[in-house]
């Protein structure tokens, strides 16, 4: 009964939303809201702290990542000038300033090894330990970890707070529509949250592009307005959960306290759980232990071919032992990626993983480059292997990175489907909410 | 009265929503994730022991020495605290192939992580309104008219606070140190119990210096909803930017030469010497050639038996050379000469300088300052200092790595001269023997990693705690000056 009389309610409130929301009247009732909240956050002190904080360290970060793309981009020269001696060595994009992502282990040089293994060259990085205790503090990690939390912190009062100062009760006395008042509040608070992030990503863009170093493609610009839409995008999850809460909670200290805890199970719990959860799910052999049996295999065929007699019987045994441990690598490798799999189904749930899901892989820096790239070094490794130097030049190691349209292929669509998903899923139970909501 | 202050603040805190929260919070992802980590600890264990006896079987079937070195690499143990920490994997010279990419993206979820962020949070929550906010609701302006100093007041609140932020810490910590201590996989000596002791003391000392901050700002602010925004506004700084940022100014002041240009160098030497040895093994040849004419040749005809030669030996000349030594004594006599003087070559080649010897030392310097700098440029927070002493005492960080390697070197060293002996040994025998035949190697000396001990341990770290405990004064008597002079109206 209570379930039909909420559908009911429900209905009625989408047409009046409708109505309202077309109607003239609505219309200039819902400029005048979000003038208001414009304003009102503009003149906060709120607004101005998390405004300098997020400047700061949108230059912050973008000025040490830049210098940091300087050093790759020099270790890079230093491995083009020996690349006949690596099977693959791909430039640094300048992407990686803003969204670092597995740039590090994209950019390190594969050669050949003994018994042909292919080894990864050491990351320049390696030297200094302390890279390995903390993460890079790069763009998208001051978005999915900075500004989502100062996105709750513009709205987890904008309900809970005014019914306390007493002004939402005044504003409701007035011929003023809740879903109006609402959708105003949501967009005014937006709005104000959203500008000054964007002139101080659009400033910090500017500075590292004049830069003669960097050199961004007509792709690569298109690839960084993708990926400043889908911030914009997951901060507006992040927003519309803040409401959600504070359109629940009857005072703002309880929805402040709400609001950082679900931030941090969103933002830290759920894609570091399900790290250690999807391990638990797909048993995968260490790579020590991978490593080991690896170079088992090829001692194995180094001292049994020593052995034989003659040359017919050393490539039999070549193959035979050649053919065990490809076998157990495909195995290793296809463990791995399903592992991989499992661990990107688990932390969808949480925003903050699909986001960084999205924004790497739209910034070439993510998963499936990795996957891509390493594919593409295995051929290169086989075609190096059939290739004698009396045949001709060595064949280059050609590889583009993935252009927009791979890009925005089913992986990456469905992470931004599920961010949008959140928002509707957040906002509407936000609406819901509010339109129950006791203002007395 | 004081005692009067902290049972007040103990249960308005207690009574409160954020500690209901907190509390629940924490006992279930601690107890999750020391569940779901000792069941790892499981795995890994048994692989270990899997990998260790792998080795040796393998070795027993196929040992030669030239590649014992590489088959009998020392394994790592699991961390003995692995249960509450993930540590950090093993630097190697070169980086496999197929690593795997998630670490890197996302960090796993383990007792640092709780104490670092979700604790560190609920200690700022715990006092961002314990002045401001009852300045506001006008029970300060109370407390403040009967006859109490404003130092038992802050007190007070500071004991009371801290007592009911460590109960949920210490009850989740309890109830997951039970699973262990009732799990038969995890065997912990009176150590790692004592090390789990100062664990929690190191962790109490980090969140009650975000406590404390808390409280430092509240005092300094007229209302608690400026508090709050201040407080995050430093934890931001403290726990998410400071540390992550650090190693990446340090590499910008120190620049260290790449390591792949190093890597070449080295290799160039290599081939140099290569170059000097061969070159020496053509005179000696040239010498034998004058001084046994017919014989030598044909003994250069078998390939010199394999003997000096670099590269892969065909076995059907090693045969030949080996039964014309066996039946005539003059040609075996020469072979022995030959033999000597190739090792003397060898020894030659070893001992010349190296230019790249000196660029890797100065690398290693150069990485090392780099790394004291970040490690010191972090110092300016908390964070990083709780996650060095707990890193260090737990065996899991940086500090036990560098420890595990030095064992490691220390067993190649002492592999190396057990096969210097062995050859020597098999060379008596077999004056012929190759590095490439087949030993029996079951005496060789076994790797055995001993952890560090608790006292070396906890002098480490004690420098980090130190630091822990300043920000605790720190903050406190700062706390202390902006109450002097709050205006409580």
């Amino acid at each position: 009964m209570a379930h039909l009389l909420y559908d009911k309610e429900w209905k009625d409130v989408l047409c009046r939303f409708c109505a309202t929301t077309c109607g003239k009247k609505g219309k200039t009732m819902l400029k005048s809201i979000i003038r208001k909240e414009i304003l009102s956050n503009l003149l906060s002190y709120k607004f101005s702290i998390i405004t300098i904080l997020s400047a700061i360290l949108i230059f912050l970060s973008i000025f040490v990542m830049y210098r940091d793309y300087l050093l790759a981009l020099d270790n890079y020269e230093i491995l083009q000038q020996e690349h006949e001696d690596f099977i693959a060595v791909i430039r640094p994009t300048p992407l990686s300033i803003f969204a670092r992502g597995l740039e590090e282990n994209l950019c390190r040089s594969y050669e050949r090894g003994i018994g042909g293994q292919i080894n990864a060259g050491r990351k320049q990085q390696s030297v200094n330990n302390l890279f390995r205790l903390f993460t890079a503090p790069d763009l998208l990690y001051i978005i999915k970890v900075i500004l989502s939390l100062c996105a709750m912190l513009f709205a987890f009062d904008v309900v809970s707070g005014e019914k306390e100062t007493g002004t939402l009760r005044q504003s409701l006395s007035n011929s003023l529509k809740r879903p109006i008042l609402i959708f105003g509040k949501w967009l005014g608070g937006f709005i104000s949250f959203i500008l000054p992030f964007f002139i101080a990503v659009l400033l910090g863009t500017i500075f590292v592009t004049l830069s003669p170093m960097v050199d961004m493609s007509v792709q690569d610009w298109a690839n960084l307005g993708l990926f400043l839409l889908s911030s914009v995008i997951y901060l507006a999850v992040f927003f519309s959960l803040g409401l959600l809460i504070s359109c629940l909670t009857h005072r703002s200290s309880t929805s402040l306290v709400i609001s950082l805890f679900v931030w941090a199970i969103l933002v830290f719990l759920i894609p570091n759980l399900g790290n250690i959860l999807a391990r638990q799910l797909v048993r995968i052999p260490s790579l020590q232990y991978f490593k080991l049996k690896r170079d088992q295999a090829w001692v194995k065929e180094f001292f049994e071919e020593n052995r034989a007699e003659d040359y017919s019987e050393r490539l039999e045994i070549r193959s035979r032992i050649k053919a065990e441990s490809d076998k157990f690598t495909e195995d290793y490798r296809n463990h791995l990626n399903s592992l991989v799999r499992v661990f990107q189904n688990i932390t969808r749930i949480s925003p903050a993983a699909s986001f960084t899901f999205l924004a790497t892989d739209i910034m070439g820096t993510g998963m499936a480059e990795e996957r891509r790239l390493k594919r593409a070094v295995l051929q290169q490794n086989n075609i190096l292997e059939d290739w004698d130097e009396e045949k001709g030049n060595r064949p280059a190691f050609r590889y583009k990175r993935s252009s927009i349209k791979a890009v925005l292929g089913p992986g990456a669509l469905s992470n931004c489907l599920i961010l949008i998903l959140f928002n509707v899923l957040f906002f509407t139970g936000a609406h819901v909410a509010f339109l129950r909501y006791d203002v007395r | 009265m004081l005692k009067t202050i902290i049972a007040r603040e103990f249960l308005n805190n207690i009574l409160n929503l954020r500690f209901t929260i907190g509390l629940v919070l924490c006992i279930i992802i601690t107890v999750a994730c020391i569940v779901i980590l000792t069941h790892d600890y499981q795995q890994e264990m048994v692989e270990y022991h899997l990998r260790v006896n792998s080795q040796d079987e393998f070795v027993s079937n196929y040992a030669y020495l030239r590649r014992l070195a590489w088959m009998v690499t020392p394994q790592k143990q699991p961390e003995q605290f692995r249960p509450l920490i993930v540590g950090i994997p093993v630097n190697v010279d070169f980086e496999p192939f197929d690593d795997n990419p998630i670490p890197i993206l996302f960090s796993s979820l383990d007792f640092l992580f709780i104490v670092t962020i979700i604790m560190s949070l609920l200690a700022i929550l715990f006092s961002y309104d314990a002045i401001a906010g009852e300045r506001q609701s006008g029970t300060l302006r109370l407390v403040i008219s009967n006859s109490i100093s404003r130092t038992t007041i802050l007190l007070g609140k500071f004991i009371g606070g801290a007592i009911s932020l460590v109960i949920p810490f210490v009850l989740s910590l309890l109830a997951g140190a039970i699973y262990i201590s009732i799990n038969p996989a995890v065997q912990w000596d009176g150590s790692a119990w004592l090390a789990l002791a100062l664990l929690t003391a190191a962790s109490i000392t980090f969140i009650t210096s975000f406590y404390l901050l808390g409280l430092m700002v509240s005092t300094f602010s007229r209302y608690s909803a400026t508090s709050i925004l201040n407080c995050l506004f430093l934890w931001v700084l403290l726990i998410l930017v400071i540390p992550n940022i650090s190693p990446y100014i340090s590499a910008q002041l120190y620049r260290i030469p790449s390591i792949k240009e190093i890597e070449r160098q080295n290799e160039e030497s290599a081939r140099n010497s290569m170059k000097v040895y061969r070159d020496r093994i053509n005179e000696i040849a040239k010498k034998f050639k004058n001084n046994y004419g017919e014989l030598f040749s044909e003994f250069e005809s078998m390939n010199f038996g394999g003997i000096g030669r670099v590269g892969r030996v065909e076995p059907k000349h090693r045969k030949a050379a080996q039964q014309r030594a066996a039946t005539d004594p003059e040609f075996k006599a020469m072979m022995d000469e030959f033999h000597q003087e190739t090792e003397k070559a060898l020894e030659f080649v070893r001992s010349m300088p190296k230019e790249s010897d000196k660029l890797k030392k100065d690398m290693e310097r150069k990485a090392a300052l780099q790394t004291k700098l970040a490690k010191k440029l972090a110092c300016i927070s908390p964070l990083a200092n709780f996650v060095y002493v707990a890193r260090d005492l737990t065996g899991t960080g940086l500090r036990s790595l560098k420890y595990f390697n030095q064992a490691k070197n220390e067993y190649n060293g002492q592999l190396s001269s057990y096969m210097d002996k062995k050859k020597q040994d098999a060379i008596e025998k077999n004056p012929i023997f190759e590095i490439v035949s087949f030993l029996d190697v079951s005496d060789r000396p076994r790797f055995v990693f001993k952890e560090e001990s608790l006292r070396g341990k906890l002098n480490s770290v004690l420098p980090y705690w130190g630091i822990l405990v300043l920000f605790n004064v720190v903050f406190f008597a700062a706390a202390f000056a902006g109450f002097m002079i709050y205006d409580v109206r």
